[in-house]
């Protein structure tokens, strides 16, 4: 399995995305632009530039049409993926944190930055699919202040107006978005900030990771905790295998942490663990930092990882990935 | 006796699994099943909400 190196970012990346065919890859990074690549090559097939700031976030609508990003510019921004034209930009006090498509496309959730005396805010926009993408409304349909500890990551769920989120506290939750009711929550689904979340392919599950270690697989429906990944360092990532019973994790202490008893190999490598048994199966070595940001090709034929090292490395899996049968579970059927 | 011992030990490790698959399956049943459901009441509430606007029209 030799991975493909995309170079095109100079600093870290922050989040990267596969779109719904899988030919593409969209990477975003603290150098301020988008980026998008052939995922079988790698080829850069293009830049998306216009933000000033920091590009936190990115999500890419299921027909490859538009892609939103989210800034430390304070900017939301819908572009037209094709030409790589912005075709819309909403404004805010603070940066935008976290972006995410619904699963019709037709609206979109966003948390804004908790910061100079403004509170963390979620919103939800609707997104005009009619004529050429510019022709958006300026206010939110819903807007509201989760109480208690700051959003850090946020999706929609296969339940309407419904938000599954996860806190810097640690907590995870699930928001009506239209009253801003807070529904359900897991005050102690982590124990530290919560990183990243990705939905499995029908919304009815999910993986977060988290500071505190660990990563682990949440009812969206119930908050129930389904599975946990426990590691020996911070996750920056989880991805969820659409193919195999897999989990991927990433993460490693950022060199500002790291004290005298310092860098030990295998650090930054990308986990691969058994989701139904929560038993480390395999690690892929490659990145020369932390790594911020997983996806898995939504095939399940091979993965993406975005590093602190500016570099996001395209991998596709080899048959043997497809093959090996670790536990003889060869002939028992695992449900997804 | 060491390798009776890793038979009764794989036979246990073996259960476990089966277990732990028979749970998940089970889990995702039940999860696939809430998914529909909570569909087909989505469908239900919104052809009501569409005959009653078609009421209010009316009216």
């Amino acid at each position: 399995m030799k991975p493909i190196l995309l170079q095109g970012h100079e600093r870290s990346l922050t989040q990267i995305k596969f779109n719904t065919d899988g030919d593409l890859l969209f990477s975003c990074s603290k150098d301020n632009i988008i980026n998008v690549w052939y995922s079988h090559n790698g080829e850069r097939l293009g830049t998306y530039e216009g933000h000033n700031g920091t590009v936190w976030t990115l999500d890419v609508d299921s027909e490859s049409r538009f892609m939103v990003s989210g800034a430390a510019d304070n900017t939301l921004m819908l572009w037209d993926v094709q030409s790589g034209k912005c075709l819309y930009v909403w404004e805010f006090p603070t940066a935008v944190k976290r972006v995410a498509f619904n699963q019709a496309d037709n609206q979109i959730v966003c948390i804004t930055e908790q910061r100079m005396g403004f509170q963390c805010a979620i919103r939800v926009f609707d997104i005009d699919r009619s004529g050429d993408g510019t022709n958006q409304s300026k206010e939110p349909r819903y807007m509201f202040n989760p109480i208690g500890s700051k959003a850090t990551v946020c999706d929609f769920t296969y339940t309407p107006d419904v938000i599954f989120t996860g806190h810097e506290s640690g907590k995870v939750a699930l928001f009506n978005v239209k009253t801003g009711e807070e529904i359900a929550n897991n005050e102690r689904a982590h124990g530290d900030t919560v990183n990243d979340l990705q939905m499995s392919k029908d919304y009815t599950y999910c993986i977060t990771s988290s500071k505190d270690k660990s990563a682990r697989i949440h009812d969206t429906k119930s908050l129930m905790i389904i599975k946990t990944f426990t590691t020996e360092t911070p996750l920056n990532s989880a991805a969820l295998d659409p193919k195999r019973p897999y989990v991927l994790l990433g993460g490693g202490q950022d060199a500002m942490s790291v004290t005298t008893t310092s860098l030990r190999q295998g650090k930054f490598e990308t986990r691969f663990w058994h989701k139904i048994f929560e038993e480390e199966v395999g690690r892929v070595k490659g990145h020369f930092g932390p790594i911020n940001t997983i996806a898995v090709h939504p095939a399940g034929t091979g993965y993406a990882s975005g590093g602190e090292d500016g570099f996001v490395r395209m991998h596709h899996f080899d048959e043997s990935y497809f093959k090996t049968d670790l536990y003889g579970t060869g002939n028992i059927i695992i449900e997804d | 006796e060491d390798a009776r011992e890793s038979v009764t030990v794989n036979a246990e490790l073996v259960a476990l699994r089966k277990r732990l698959v028979d749970e998940w399956n089970a889990w995702r049943t039940r999860c696939i099943k809430d998914m529909v459901e909570s569909r087909g009441l989505k469908g239900k509430a919104h052809s009501n909400g569409d005959a009653n606007t078609a009421k209010e029209e009316i009216e």
